[in-house]
């Protein structure tokens, strides 16, 4: 399945997830580390996107026994990884093509 | 803060709220910490943005389960589904858009008709009819949300998914 491309928001929590399983307030933290400060997710809206990346299967809750109900951490499915590279994927495209064009009218 | 912040989780439909809330609470009170020694502009961005942010995800939220798929309606590309590049709910605002620009575009042309070119304005009149369209767009908001509250209160949306039970014979 090829994803459609993602907003800022879940691309950002989902690159989170990708480095190792985080609860709510490490990926809300996370995100706002990784996009410098730029993007600050309410927990509304964090939670919002946790819930549909958990019903498309893309991540999954780790159910530990001694972590809190409170602090359960997400981590990413296999699905969610394949579908996080093949978006990386069309970034790494898109950003070459506009390096050639914008290289060739400077040019 | 934390006071209002609970009262707008009960918003959300009860079991979003059952399956989330007591994660939600906890986060929020953690990233407040991090902003109560922030500059005031600080502090009220945190706010507006954790208000916006809950009273959007609760309207989405109830919308999903109304409709029984976030298929039915999206609001953003977010949607993660390869086969609804193109939201419905464009289609459906960008027609009552341009219904509504027809319509002003008629009404102007009768007005100039009538008053004939020159003869008066109509921009003294135009405060009171975006005031009085703003509070029956709020009115309407209103009332939508309520009828969707009340529906996901009473449980109806879930009588789709109820199975059959086998047939009992005696």
């Amino acid at each position: 399945m090829e994803p459609l491309p993602l907003t800022e928001p879940v691309l950002l929590v989902l690159l989170s997830l990708a480095e190792q399983p985080r609860h709510g307030y490490s990926i809300l933290k996370d995100v706002e580390r990784m996009s410098g400060g730029r993007v600050k997710l309410s927990t509304g809206t964090l939670y919002g996107a946790l819930r549909r990346l958990l019903d498309d299967a893309w991540i999954e809750r780790i159910e530990e026994d001694e972590s809190p109900r409170d602090r359960r951490p997400y981590r990413l499915t296999s699905r969610g990884r394949r579908n996080l590279q093949l978006e990386v994927e069309r970034m790494r495209h898109l950003t070459k093509l506009a390096a050639l064009r914008i290289a060739r009218k400077e040019a | 803060m934390l006071r209002f912040y609970r009262w707008l989780l009960y918003l959300y439909p009860s079991l979003y709220r059952r399956e989330y809330a007591d994660e939600m609470i906890p986060v929020f009170r953690d990233a407040q910490a991090d902003v109560s020694d922030g500059s005031f502009k600080e502090r009220i961005s945190f706010r507006v943005r954790e208000t916006w942010g809950l009273l959007a995800g609760a309207v989405h939220e109830h919308i999903r389960i109304i409709s029984g798929s976030y298929q039915l309606i999206s609001f953003t590309r977010f949607n993660m589904r390869p086969e609804f590049r193109f939201p419905r709910s464009t289609v459906f605002l960008m027609s009552i858009i341009f219904a509504g620009v027809i319509l002003a575009m008629e009404k102007a042309n009768t007005i100039q008709v009538k008053y004939g070119a020159g003869s008066g304005s109509i921009w003294p009149s135009l405060p009171w009819f975006l005031g009085l369209t703003l509070l029956f767009t709020c009115a309407t908001v209103m009332v939508v949300w309520g009828i969707l509250f009340g529906l996901g209160r009473t449980g109806a949306h879930r009588l789709a998914n109820i199975q059959p039970g086998p047939n009992r014979t005696n």
